[in-house]
């Protein structure tokens, strides 16, 4: 088949496999939900349903390793895809399986919950994958619209309303800037394909300078309200307390990492030629993100607003990588995203299985934690040493890496000034460590257990902090092979 | 031919107007039919780039169609978490939504 310019169209449905698989499933879950009584089945069976149909997506995005097509031009399938595809089918999983008691107990309208929650994988595996600006609006918007209401599903809290109000009212105003940007970015490279748009910037764009940066600084702030980059940073804490925990961490790995991957494919495919002009913006962006978000995390009392500040300030560093952008540093931020990933929703697991148990989150609340469950407080310390980037543990190596990179592309300031923030940010981990380690527990001080599935995420993850600290050479040819196809 | 300026600067006051609303307006409602202007100013640029480009002069026409389709569906969906704040606090007022600071 061929498009009106009579370009060949590539409509191989098995390329967007893993997505149609998602998408039944989500539909499966809604269905089953509904029918609940009639089908005679229990409410594990919603989540079973959805880890079954991630499995399914997950070997359906294994086959296409070391391919390079594209689906009616748009959506590239190559590594890069494959590796996120991976990554956000991976991340959903650990969620689901951490945190389906707290779902079926605080959270309002369960088949809703797991169908949103698949849809927005899908959103941030297209993502990843497209090749069109149209495409890529559309991905954002189905993975944001999803966020928008499972940020507001937790049960009889009146935060969560107000939290996603605020997302979607400012999440909406992001997307009015984004577009205006991409539109101007149509101007001026006539095309809305990134292989087009890169051609046409790369001839010369003198005589439109200025409506590409206007272009380019409404991208940047748009894109930097999705990744939380201050200034635009405002939603994240609000969003984050008041969502539901496992939504929380969801947003801090899949949205984030999502975020990431669109910027890593513009920002080294058709922005590429105009490096000049957006080299300084997100070099500003990065430093403010890391310097405020790891200051203004240092007086939280809230665990979620305290892992929020945490994350904006982890996104500082990794913009660094997207500011001396190249092959090196893509696979540095792809080893380090990855790292990230883990460790964070380790903390997560680790906060939802004591949530749980207790129904607290303010930092307070975890004294004494060692005593009472010494495996949790051990996830948890383990999660945020790595965070701060402590050795043997995947933050120290995926951090190193990352900063090196970022050192051998020239920008020694940025680093010094991340290996300053760096510094701070191990002050309010350790203040949490601190509670759970030298104080006595407050009123009840028996032990007590998680529950099976709590342990198996828990425990999955703390390997995999380990893991990475240790032994990352898998994860580096990963990250490698993944990044290669971006810079051919 | 009307020039194509005169398209860029009417989208850009839309959109100006469209941001200063959102800036100035205190009531959930009015902010998202000030998101609504931008995105009116999103299709208009759009549209005149379409008309004033050759060759995938369509691509243009179709994000413009994509745009007011995604931003419909965008209004229902922030009404409705409008409308959970209403029942829960008696105003559609952001002013109200205080509980979350810092």
């Amino acid at each position: 088949m061929t498009d009106l310019l009579g370009n060949d169209l590539n409509l191989q449905y098995e390329l967007l496999g893993p997505e149609i698989a998602l998408v039944i499933t989500a539909a499966l879950v809604l269905f089953a939900d509904a029918f609940r009584r009639e089908l005679k089945i229990g409410q594990s069976a919603i989540p079973a349903i959805s880890i079954l149909g991630l499995v399914v997506a997950l070997l359906l995005s294994l086959l296409w390793i070391d391919e390079n097509k594209d689906f009616a031009r748009l959506v590239t399938i190559d590594n890069f895809t494959t590796f996120f595809r991976v990554l956000f089918i991976a991340v959903t999983v650990v969620v689901i399986i951490g945190s389906h008691e707290y779902i079926e107990r605080r959270v309002s309208h369960l088949g809703e919950f797991y169908s949103l929650l698949l849809l927005s994988t899908v959103g941030a595996m297209l993502m990843a994958g497209a090749r069109d600006l149209l495409t890529a609006y559309l991905a954002i918007e189905v993975m944001s619209f999803s966020l928008y209401i499972l940020v507001s599903l937790a049960k009889s809290d009146t935060r969560s309303g107000e939290a996603s109000l605020k997302y979607v009212l400012l999440g909406g105003v992001a997307s009015a800037m984004l577009l205006y940007g991409l539109s101007f970015l149509y101007g001026v490279g006539g095309s809305t394909q990134y292989t087009e748009i890169a051609a046409a910037l790369s001839d010369g764009t003198s005589t439109l300078e200025l409506p590409l940066l206007l272009g380019l600084a409404l991208i940047i702030a748009g894109l930097g309200f999705k990744a939380s980059a201050v200034p635009f940073h405002m939603w994240t804490p609000d969003a984050y307390e008041g969502a539901p925990i496992p939504i929380t961490a969801y947003l801090s790995a899949t949205s984030k990492a999502a975020t990431f991957a669109l910027l890593l494919r513009w920002f080294a495919g058709p922005l590429l030629p105009a490096i000049d002009s957006w080299q300084w913006m997100i070099s500003v962006l990065a430093v403010l993100t890391m310097v405020i978000g790891n200051l203004v995390a240092l007086q939280q009392s809230n665990i979620k607003r305290l892992l929020a500040y945490s994350s904006i300030g982890q996104v500082g560093f990794m913009l660094m990588a997207i500011v001396t952008i190249s092959d090196q540093t893509g696979s540095a931020l792809l080893l380090h995203l990855s790292g990230y990933i883990i460790t964070n929703l380790a903390v997560f697991m680790g906060v939802i299985a004591f949530y749980n148990r207790t129904g607290r989150e303010e930092i307070v609340a975890f004294r004494g934690l060692a005593q009472t469950n010494p495996y949790l407080a051990l996830v948890i310390t383990a999660g945020l040493f790595s965070l701060a980037g402590m050795p043997l543990l995947a933050g120290f190596l995926t951090k190193f890496i990352l900063f090196q990179s970022v050192v051998s592309g020239g920008y020694t300031w940025l680093v010094v000034t991340a290996l300053l923030a760096s510094t701070v940010s191990l002050y309010y981990y350790l203040q949490v460590i601190r509670q759970m380690y030298m104080y006595q527990p407050e009123g009840d001080a028996s032990r007590w257990r998680l529950s099976p599935t709590g342990y198996l995420a828990t425990g999955a993850m703390l390997v995999g902090v380990v893991w990475v600290g240790v032994y990352a050479a898998p994860f580096y040819t990963a990250a490698d092979r993944a990044i290669a196809p971006l810079f051919t | 031919m009307i020039p194509i300026e005169n398209f860029l600067i009417l989208s850009s006051l839309l959109f100006a107007m469209g941001l200063y609303g959102v800036l100035a307006r205190r009531s959930a409602i009015l902010i998202l039919m000030s998101i609504e202007l931008m995105l009116a100013a999103v299709s208009i640029n759009f549209i005149a780039f379409a008309t004033y480009l050759d060759g995938e002069a369509f691509s243009g026409l179709v994000f413009a169609l994509f745009v007011i389709t995604v931003a419909a569906a965008e209004v229902g969906l922030a009404l409705g978490i409008v409308l959970r704040l209403f029942r829960e606090r008696r105003t559609a007022y952001v002013d109200a939504a205080d509980s979350l600071k810092w």
